[in-house]
């Protein structure tokens, strides 16, 4: 091809023509902060292991264990505890091995590839997470409906109205729609933060996964 | 051993750094994000440096860790280049050589290449500075086949791009 050969010759005739960085200049660049993707999924990252754990312990306050005692379920949430602590652990561990995994010596799609892995173990941790919520929700809830007077007087109290059908379709789909509207915002959140630093990482990555095909 | 180390890198990127400008002057558009994305792979160049052991050349070593930074590292957007800044490949041609046809198929191939994509643009840099397709798609990391392929395309591309 003509054009391309002219423009090679061009690119190499004008390969001196920069403006040349002395070494002082790069001694300085070297101990300048890099701010690249992998070290900004690593900071969010470590924030939300830093911010999920910080909130089990805010929780976990005295009124909550004899709430806990008093719903016969402390047991099972003891147990529970100490699953939370060695899956976190667990997840700990991936997330710095995947990080140790990335190398920009490695070819570009290897390294994305990596990058979006590192990614990946914070968004199952964080998941993983969400789901226990849930999970404890239910249990706090099933045991309350058992165990709590004051649950018991209600859901009885509700029971005896004419439209108690009504009431229960009106008290599920307010509980429902909240749960819906707080997910609905955290994933907005994420949509937000991830797909602004990963946006481009991604477009390229799907651009050499479709030459691969 | 620190010191040393120092050193030693920073004698090679100032021997080799215009294997930066040019990823820089491809990626880039006006001399701040130039300067800044410079900086961003003389970082991971020296973050990468110790485990450089010297069995490859400084070079294709240099060229892997700069070209990965630019498309893949690096957070700002390196694609949109606005149209008012390509002007600044006029200075590229040479006074004593002025040919008026030649400039402006050169001007129209800069403004072609520029509007390719970030893999696109690696795969053009690569092919300028003579690499061979098994160290492109060992770069890239696809088949040395399909790197064949995609530049056949992107050379069709770029045609069209100056022949509409």
């Amino acid at each position: 091809m003509e054009e391309l050969d002219l423009l090679k010759k061009d690119w190499k005739k004008n390969e001196n023509s920069f403006t040349q960085v002395s070494e002082n200049e790069i001694y300085k660049m070297i101990h300048r902060n890099s701010s690249s993707v992998v070290k900004w999924i690593m900071i969010i990252g470590i924030l939300e292991f830093l911010f999920l754990t910080g909130l089990g312990f805010y929780f976990a306050d005295d009124s909550y264990t004899k709430s806990l005692e008093k719903f016969h379920i402390d047991t099972l949430m003891t147990i529970l505890t100490f699953v939370n602590y060695a899956v976190c652990i667990g997840f700990i561990f991936h997330f710095y091995k995947n990080f140790k995994n990335i190398s920009t010596t490695d070819s570009s799609r290897m390294l994305m590839k990596n990058i979006l892995k590192a990614r990946k173990t914070v968004k199952y941790y964080v998941a993983y997470n969400l789901s226990m919520a849930c999970i404890i929700f239910i249990i706090i809830l099933i045991s309350s409906c058992i165990y709590d007077e004051t649950t018991i007087n209600t859901i009885s109290k509700i029971n005896s109205q004419e439209n108690a059908i009504l009431t229960w379709a009106g008290f599920i789909g307010g509980i429902l729609f909240v749960l819906a509207l707080l997910l609905g915002l955290f994933w907005l959140f994420y949509k937000l933060i991830y797909g602004f630093l990963l946006r481009k990482l991604y477009r390229n990555y799907q651009e050499l996964k479709k030459i691969d095909l | 051993m620190n010191q040393e180390l120092e050193q030693s890198f920073v004698k090679q990127l100032k021997d080799n750094q215009n294997i930066i400008h040019k990823i820089c002057r491809l990626y880039t558009s006006g001399e701040d994000a130039h300067k800044d994305l410079f900086q961003e792979i003389t970082i991971q160049l020296w973050k990468a440096f110790p485990k450089f052991r010297g069995d490859s050349k400084f070079t294709t070593w240099a060229y892997r860790v700069a070209l990965n930074t630019a498309i893949t590292l690096y957070r700002k957007s390196t694609r949109s280049v606005a149209t008012t800044e390509f002007d600044n490949t006029k200075h590229f041609i040479k006074q004593e050589d002025y040919n008026y046809e030649e400039e402006e198929q050169l001007k129209l191939m800069y403004k072609a290449v520029y509007q390719l994509n970030d893999i696109e643009k690696a795969l053009i840099f690569m092919y300028l500075e003579d690499k061979d397709y098994q160290e492109i798609s060992e770069t890239l990391g696809i088949s040395e086949v399909n790197a064949r392929v995609k530049m056949n395309r992107i050379k069709g591309k770029l045609k069209k791009i100056l022949n509409p």
